[in-house]
């Protein structure tokens, strides 16, 4: 990149350009702009050719700012359009690599702009563009063909953004659409391991990380830019029960990286082998056997659950790495997931959160649902939580009575999803220890364990 | 050079962070940061700019719409371009304000992030002010650990001398690595320039400079002025020039 006007390296990347050094300001929020990366057919891609459509930099006035789209076309025969985005948001990364020109966020949020410096040396969007070429090819071997066109003409630039925001769109809906069945690579995330050693954070298209900041999109990012970081990949392996979400490959790296200690995961129930949970989830999901339903509740609400204790101190019990029987540390985005507890029985089984959380997700839940959840406004404590799912004829009502009409051995089909019958835990919870599961013949190891008690009574012993 | 300000409450140091800024900026050849990192402080009142949005601001709102953002998108990329948009631009300094200190969620991840966003700022620049709280833990959570120059003011109060050793200690202690740490005493009368001096070195502290009792400052603050329309001949703005000379020069 010899016949560059300014350098191309790493160490550009922190560049930031203050308004008094700025020449140009392109997109940003007090303009507009978009950028765009897509997979096409060979011969749909002019290999090298690079396009501004509009005034290139040295056209532009000192201090102004203009409209700004990036629309780069690649070809490969191993290239999938599913890519499209993880290359896109490299545009970042290599945009940053040019001397003179800072490059901030993704899609049609982006803000660039061009020092004073960087234009003095007559740097244009055609050597953007060249470097840009140079380093997605060095980088990616699987890009064979590759053509920029950049667009400061304000019609070109809305025109740009509206084909951007179809295509975003389609990503999107294709995304939330994805579920853990459509994909063969899961990511792990080790991060929590400092405070939580044998929390392994497994992240499915269905599952986003307990600290709701890495979905497996983000996963499979990190994992491409450094393979051997915190974040890496796991091969899905063998389906070993879809609905509770346990597969084989996640069983095996969970038992690697927490020594041994946690050997099954269910990635969707907070029953038998719960997820672990880490310590900076979002939410937690408890199981209240009172009502056989189960409550939810997040960090941000600060007032006290139907157990009597706040989000805090149930954090402390359920956190640090173990699976908490009936117990779950989740990220908020988990909640709109598809696959939301759905060996519990989903939102179905839910029958409490504070009314905060029930509104920001409340287009997920299913619309019958919604008013039968109730929040602290109408119950914080079991009583009157009971009274009002019976007042609302909340469907957990529903499984109490079949519950009890199996305990009367009437045969019954089984039901589609996992039940937990016969779980007894009045308002306590044990920390790393499975309690009552159904079925018997189970061996309790405490280790390190906390216990939860509603009312304990401690009675000194008369000294002898 | 980054320089953090430091002091007790009430000892003048967001006067003494504003007029430094002032001076450092009026020479003309430097890219200068502020950084309002005390919640409690009015910085950016006394440097008479008006700020839309903090840090803090930011990351809550971040935290409010993790869930919802687009699949494909970055938070963490969106969270440094909604730093750079709070970057408060003027011709001579810009200045990032933290905003409130977090509240008892769970900020790792995007503290995290934002410390590296904002080092990445800071970088860009030639001289960088932090306006900072007295109990340093937030200076080294939130931005950079090393800090060049720390500035500690007091007044010519035993509390405020006292609080001033403190802050050495506790800086010493969370190992934020400085070359030099100074103390500027501030509102010092003529009859008590000498008794105060002597009192602070011989606790082991260096002073950087004195400023005045300035009546023109109290007669700003009164109205809500910002002190950097604080007319050249003002008695305390000048000590502060001097003391940007020195720093200068090493």
């Amino acid at each position: 990149m010899e016949d560059l006007p300014v350098d191309i390296g790493l160490i550009y990347e922190g560049e930031r350009i203050r308004k008094s050094n700025m020449y140009v300001d392109l997109a940003g929020p007090k303009s507009k702009g978009a950028e765009l990366l897509i997979v096409v057919p060979p011969e749909e891609v002019e290999d090298e050719k690079i396009e501004v459509i509009g005034p290139d930099i040295p056209d532009m006035k000192e201090g102004s700012k203009s409209p700004f789209g990036v629309f780069i076309k690649v070809s490969g025969e191993t290239l999938e359009e599913d890519l499209e985005g993880v290359f896109e948001r490299r545009i970042h990364d290599f945009s940053n690599y040019v001397q003179g020109f800072m490059h901030l966020n993704s899609r049609d949020i982006i803000w660039c702009r061009v020092s004073k410096d960087g234009a003095r040396k007559g740097l244009k969007l055609e050597h953007i563009g060249k470097a840009l070429i140079n380093l997605y090819k060095s980088e990616f071997d699987v890009i064979k063909k590759m053509q920029i066109t950049y667009y400061t003409d304000e019609k070109a630039v809305d025109e740009h953004i509206v084909r951007a925001r179809k295509v975003y769109e389609r990503r999107d809906n294709k995304a939330a659409a994805l579920r853990d069945e459509d994909v063969d690579v899961f990511y792990g995330c080790l991060l929590c391991q400092s405070f939580a050693p044998t929390h392994v954070c497994a992240i499915t298209p269905s599952r986003t990380s307990g600290c709701g900041a890495i979905s497996w999109f983000e996963g499979r990012a990190a994992a491409k830019v450094d393979p051997n970081g915190p974040i890496f990949e796991i091969p899905k392996g063998e389906v070993i029960d879809s609905l509770k979400g346990e597969f084989s490959g996640i069983n095996e790296v969970v038992k690697d990286k927490s020594n041994g200690t946690v050997d099954r995961v269910y990635l969707h129930s907070i029953f038998d082998y719960p997820h672990t949970s880490c310590g900076c989830f979002e939410a937690i999901a408890f199981y209240i056997p009172e009502v056989d339903g189960i409550g939810i509740v997040n960090r941000d609400f600060h007032g006290v659950t139907p157990f009597g204790i706040p989000f805090s101190t149930m954090a402390g019990q359920v956190g640090g790495g173990v699976q908490s029987q009936g117990f779950l540390g989740i990220g908020i985005a988990y909640l709109r997931s598809t696959k939301f507890l759905q060996a519990d029985g989903g939102w179905e089984r839910i029958v409490w959160m504070p009314s905060d959380l029930r509104d920001r997700v409340k287009e997920v839940i299913p619309i019958e649902i919604y008013d039968k959840i109730a929040t602290e406004t109408d119950a914080t404590e079991l009583e009157g939580l009971q009274s009002f799912l019976k007042e609302k004829q909340h469907p957990v009502l529903e499984r109490l009575v079949e519950e009890e009409e199996q305990e009367e051995g009437a045969e019954k089909a089984e039901a589609p999803v996992a039940t937990v019958p016969e779980i007894s835990m009045p308002a306590t919870a044990f920390q790393g220890m499975p309690v009552g599961v159904p079925g018997g013949g189970f061996t309790i190891i405490f280790k390190n364990a906390k216990i939860y008690a509603e009312k304990i009574i401690i009675k000194r012993k008369e000294k002898k | 050079m980054i320089i953090a300000v430091s002091g007790k409450g009430g000892t003048g140091k967001t006067m003494v962070s504003a007029l430094l800024i002032r001076a450092m900026a009026e020479k003309g050849k430097y890219d200068i940061l502020a950084i309002d990192s005390d919640p409690d402080s009015n910085l950016p009142d006394a440097l008479g700019v008006e700020v839309e949005k903090n840090i803090g601001d930011i990351r809550e709102e971040l935290l409010g719409e993790r869930d919802k953002l687009p699949v494909g998108t970055s938070w963490q990329q969106k969270l440094e371009y909604e730093a750079m948009r709070a970057l408060v631009e003027t011709d001579e300094f810009d200045l990032l304000s933290m905003g409130r200190p977090e509240g008892a969620g769970c900020y790792c991840a995007a503290n995290n992030v934002l410390r590296e966003i904002i080092d990445t700022i800071a970088k860009n620049y030639d001289i960088v002010i932090i306006d900072t709280e007295a109990g340093l833990e937030h200076l080294s959570r939130r931005t950079t650990q090393n800090v060049d120059i720390m500035l500690i003011v007091t007044d010519t109060s035993k509390r405020g001398v006292t609080t001033a050793a403190r802050i050495k200690e506790l800086a010493g202690e969370l190992k934020i690595k400085f070359s030099r740490l100074n103390v500027i005493i501030n509102r010092v009368t003529p009859e008590i320039e000498d008794k105060i001096k002597n009192y602070v070195n011989e606790i082991g502290l260096e002073v950087a400079g004195i400023v005045p009792e300035d009546e023109l400052i109290r007669g700003f603050d009164v109205e809500g002025k910002p002190l950097t329309e604080l007319p050249e001949e003002s008695k305390a703005y000048r000590a502060i020039k001097g003391i940007a000379n020195r720093l200068e020069l090493g």
